[in-house]
């Protein structure tokens, strides 16, 4: 190892493979929350679910691992079957890399505490109606886009006459099941991964 | 999204012989970019349709008339149904004025209005250009091209190295997936089941599917390291795509119609032909 003139350690070095793991489970996060689509289809569940695999990323293997394996699935998504606008999504997926890192670092998401995970995963939805209503603001027109919610959009915009607060009301009633159930699944999936796969660095 | 989508990335690139398939990766890119970046500019739905009868045009030369067919049917067909129904539909949208088709019942107006339909018709196509020149540039490109494109246009290898792993890997878990599922179908699994039921299958589905993504992820890794992945050297790709005569013509004719673009849009403004209708901001 080069420490150069300090006589210090600066720390432990990593294992050379470390970071070509990291970089090759980048894909596997994006193809993963691809795949959770045809799970999803097959099962006929009410939700998208495609952003589990960037929080289970972002717990197994760290912050960055999570946020571009979650952005790469928005990019290849853009690029191929949503259109160049969706890429804006990935910003979403960067969120939620971040807000569950958060939570994770705090020891919210574990399934050692159930209530915190449940809380963690109700913040995790309500706080990303933000970034949400954003995005369908500029890519949707703040249309509706999803029929599972579309009659709550029509009865609020029937109420309100807006657009807007129609976008956010349904924005929530999708994002907080979804969040949380995916939030769940990611730390279901995180406890029962054997311990020699775990891809977080040694420590120090 | 439907199986019949996921089939469309699964199949990936189609190789045909046609004047779209030998234009260069970055010349289709670079178009899709374009289009779509023009078709955002402008809230004019008769810029949008030209738009998109120049792009299916070049989707039928190449032949893929029927992906595409099928992600818009799948795609944007319900977000038009969904919003002609609630936006130009009676369920208040501010701008709504001129009816295009009401009745009275129950002393109340029922009908579609032309301001609403033509709000979601705008942003819909908008949509369906987009995604038509996304599919374009995509299922035309070979993936060792798209890598050589990437590397050639300085993004880092390891980026191209993700981008195209994931294309790869997409096929490759969807029939773990299907393989996992049978399984988990012949041990019992009920995916007719209640609603929470359901919810819970998903997890004895994940688990295995994640596992061994993982367990390829350090195989993956070692390969890659055998062939010198994170070795110091400049990389080579064994394709090296080069522009033609036919790519600098696309890229002359992108380059008059965006000054045609940049002319309307400053003698007409962003509504150029649409006469008589306003420009309605999302929310506005």
């Amino acid at each position: 190892m080069t420490i150069g003139k300090s006589t210090v350690p600066a720390s432990v070095q990593r294992p050379a493979g470390f970071a070509i793991l990291q970089i090759v489970l980048i894909p596997v996060i994006a193809a993963l929350n691809y795949v959770t689509g045809v799970i999803i289809n097959i099962l006929k569940l009410p939700l998208f679910m495609d952003t589990w695999a960037t929080m289970f990323g972002t717990v197994v293997a760290g912050l960055w691992v999570g946020a571009a394996g979650g952005f790469l699935y928005n990019i290849i998504m853009a690029f191929t079957l949503w259109g160049l606008p969706a890429w804006v999504w990935g910003f979403i997926n960067i969120y939620i890399a971040v807000i569950t890192w958060v939570l994770w670092r705090i020891g919210w998401v574990s399934v050692k505490s159930p209530a915190k995970l449940v809380a963690a995963g109700i913040i995790v939805g309500v706080t990303n109606v933000v970034p949400v209503t954003l995005i369908s603001w500029g890519v949707f027109g703040l249309m509706p886009t999803y029929a599972g919610t579309a009659w709550i959009y029509a009865a609020v915009l029937a109420s309100t006459k807006d657009t807007l607060s129609a976008s956010v009301v349904s924005s929530i009633a999708s994002e907080i099941p979804d969040k949380l159930i995916s939030l769940v699944l990611a730390a279901v999936v995180a406890s029962r991964m054997p311990a020699r796969f775990t891809l977080r660095p040694p420590k120090a | 999204m439907s199986s019949a989508a996921f089939g469309i990335l699964r199949s990936g690139y189609v190789a045909r012989d046609s004047f779209v398939h030998r234009l260069d990766g970055r010349t289709k890119f670079l178009f899709f970019l374009w289009i779509s970046v023009f078709n955002y500019v402008f809230y004019d739905l008769y810029v949008t349709i030209v738009s998109f009868v120049v792009v299916m045009l070049l989707v039928f030369d190449a032949r893929i008339q029927r992906f595409v067919a099928t992600v818009l049917v799948i795609i944007v067909l319900p977000i038009v149904l969904l919003g002609v129904g609630i936006i130009g539909g009676p369920f208040g949208f501010a701008h709504n004025k001129t009816a295009i088709a009401a009745v009275q019942l129950f002393g109340f107006t029922v009908g579609i209005y032309l301001e609403g339909t033509v709000y979601v018709s705008v942003w819909t196509s908008r949509l369906a250009v987009t995604i038509t020149a996304a599919l374009l540039a995509y299922v035309t490109t070979h993936p060792s091209d798209l890598a050589a494109i990437m590397l050639k246009s300085r993004l880092p290898y390891k980026f191209a190295y993700a981008f195209l792993a994931t294309i790869q890997l997409i096929p490759i878990l969807t029939n773990e997936i299907t393989t996992i599922y049978q399984a988990q179908v012949s041990r019992g699994l009920n995916v007719q089941a209640k609603l929470i039921d359901r919810f819970k299958s998903i997890i004895v589905l994940m688990i295995p599917l994640t596992l061994g993504a993982i367990n390829q992820t350090q195989i993956r890794a070692i390969a890659l390291e055998s062939r010198g992945f994170s070795a110091p050297v400049k990389k080579v790709m064994l394709r090296d795509p080069t522009l033609k005569t036919s790519d600098y013509a696309v890229m002359l004719i992108m380059a008059a119609m965006t000054c045609v673009f940049v002319y309307l849009i400053w003698t007409r403004g962003l509504v150029p032909f649409m006469a008589g209708i306003e420009y309605v901001r999302p929310g506005g």
